[in-house]
């Protein structure tokens, strides 16, 4: 024992090359051995559920930051950390997430993106909402803002995904989840997707309950378009079912003269009140213009247009309204067509009974009233008597020979005098026009069948050159 | 320390060697050993290191690196007193 103290004064040489293999194993060895265990120790925290979980190791020290979902989570992060072999010290700066009260999410739609925002509980969760977005959104582009907060309610990811489903059927809008308050506002992409929404906010699930939707339906838009180059009606837009739909086909087919009628109409639910009762009319007016456009959009009619001559867009203005059911509003735009050029009698002659052959004014049965749906052939007639105002004109009424010839005859003089009625009441000086009923005696087809019967009841225009 | 030796299992062996062939050496060296007093003093610093390391004062990479430095010292020592051990032995037979 002795021996070995008396040696050991003399081991110190050694220490020189000691002292050179220490400082190089620390030059070379200090990197690697961090890597090595910043590499364990990420991989003792796989399973672990973090946010901005880093880690910086100096030495055999561990410094290690994170934001941990609970408590529990938090400590055994830690301690799985503590116990990789080979760390020395745990720098912990590890915290809770910060808690959300109240607990907020939203998912805000516009023409081009959807954005989700406020707070999910938990990264996987918020990775589900962002799949689910893009799934059910198709080619939406998907904004995160999201971020992780603690104090969501229970079920919150189901709710959360049920509104992304309505999202889907927003044109645009923002659906809300606060605590357990679900709000939504926005257009519906459709007709009826305000129905669907409020059905599907029945599935919500327990807890949660609907403290606002304020989801608006898009309106609800009936058009039509008289075009007098292509010579057509185009009706376009939605009608309440099939029976409206051939109402309002069958009345655009008696009102207007010569046009085609296009049919573009959609069924869908959510017409206004009173639809077809609006409509009808205001098909009629449209006929009476020489070009215009009908747009009836919720409860509000829109007709802009020009009438053939002064009394007519008047008419117009005032009547239409008038017609229509409570809660409708009209909106008339109605200018006036510059007066065509004037004509002579034979021309004159030859315009009446183009129009007249083309349709003919009708009456109700067995009276002298006019049938509004004729209003766009008087109008017509009145223009044409307009161009020519040096003739006279001679109104003829006829009728079958139905009945008696008495009734007859006193019926055709008093359909002619109503139909003067209206020409002078548009504006036509009342020293030009004579009534004349004819009865039965004029007929034009046989008696015997429908067809010539419908011939024989008819008014004819003709012109008398001016004394 | 289990961490420390299979990572660096290379300098410590040679840090071993290195003791060994020291205190082989050192018996028969003849040159000017440590004195007492200095000696003394060494034990007292080498006490106050291991101390440091136990208690995990110095932070970070000075910690490691002192840790590591103790350990080589420790082994070098202990090759040094197996060396000289044996190298006693080994003369002592040559004279009897």
């Amino acid at each position: 024992m002795h021996g070995l103290f008396r040696w050991s004064s003399k081991w110190w040489p050694g220490t020189i090359p000691l002292a050179v293999f220490w400082v190089i194993a620390a030059w070379t060895g200090t990197a690697p051995l961090e890597a090595d265990l910043a590499a364990r120790s990420n991989a003792a925290l796989k399973d672990t559920v973090l946010d901005k979980a880093r880690m910086a190791v100096a030495g055999r020290d561990v410094t290690f930051a994170a934001d941990a979902f609970s408590e529990e989570g938090r400590r055994s992060a830690v301690a799985s950390v503590e116990a990789v072999p080979g760390v020395r010290l745990v720098n912990d700066q590890t915290r809770l997430v910060p808690e959300a009260k109240p607990f907020a999410w939203s998912a805000e739609r516009d023409v081009s993106r959807v954005t989700l925002g406020g707070s999910s509980p938990l990264p996987a969760i918020k990775n589900r909402l962002l799949e689910a977005a893009r799934a059910g959104l198709g080619g939406v582009e998907v904004v995160d803002r999201m971020n992780l907060s603690r104090g969501a309610p229970p079920r919150f990811d189901n709710a959360a995904l049920l509104l992304l489903d309505q999202i889907g059927k927003l044109k645009d809008g923002k659906v809300t989840i606060s605590d357990t308050k679900v709000s939504l506002a926005g257009m519906a992409r459709d007709l009826g997707g305000r129905e669907a929404i409020a059905a599907a906010l029945k599935n919500l699930p327990e807890g949660f309950s609907v403290a606002a939707n304020e989801v608006k339906a898009p309106p609800y838009v009936f058009q039509a378009y008289k075009d007098p180059v292509a010579v057509t009606v185009t009706l376009t837009g939605y009608v309440p079912g099939n029976e409206v739909h051939a109402a309002i086909a069958a009345a655009a087919g008696r009102k207007f003269l010569r046009e085609k009628v296009v049919d573009n109409l959609k069924a869908s639910v959510g017409a206004p009140a009173g639809f077809a009762k609006a409509v009808v009319p205001a098909l009629g007016a449209l006929a009476r213009l020489s070009t215009g456009t009908l747009v009836v959009s919720d409860r509000e009619v829109k007709l802009s247009g020009d009438a053939l001559y002064e009394g007519a867009a008047l008419q117009i203005r005032a009547g239409l309204g008038k017609d229509f059911p409570q809660g409708w509003q009209f909106k008339p735009e109605i200018s006036v067509r510059p007066a065509a050029a004037a004509v002579d009698a034979t021309v004159c002659q030859q315009l009446f009974a183009d129009l007249l052959a083309k349709a003919k004014i009708r009456f109700e049965s067995g009276s002298a009233t006019i049938d509004p749906d004729s209003a766009a052939l008087l109008d017509r007639l009145v223009e044409t008597a307009m161009r020519c105002s040096t003739v006279n004109i001679e109104i003829a009424g006829h009728t079958d020979a139905d009945g008696e010839a008495g009734f007859n005859q006193d019926l055709s003089e008093r359909r002619a005098q109503a139909v003067m009625d209206y020409l002078v009441n548009a504006g036509l000086p009342a020293a030009r026009f004579t009534p004349i009923g004819y009865g039965s005696t004029q007929p034009l087809g046989s008696n015997d069948t429908d067809e010539g019967r419908a011939q024989n009841r008819r008014i004819d225009f003709v012109v008398r050159k001016g004394e | 320390m289990t961490y420390l030796a299979t990572f660096h299992w290379g300098w410590l062996l040679a840090s071993l060697l290195l003791g060994l062939a020291m205190g082989w050496i050192a018996v028969v060296h003849r040159g000017q050993g440590v004195s007492k007093n200095t000696a003394r003093w060494l034990a007292v610093l080498a006490a106050a290191l291991v101390a440091a390391a136990v208690t995990h004062v110095i932070p970070g990479r000075f910690g490691y690196w002192l840790d590591l430095g103790l350990i080589m010292f420790a082994l070098y020592l202990g090759g040094c007193a197996v060396g000289s051990w044996l190298r006693d032995r080994v003369l002592s037979r040559h004279q009897a």
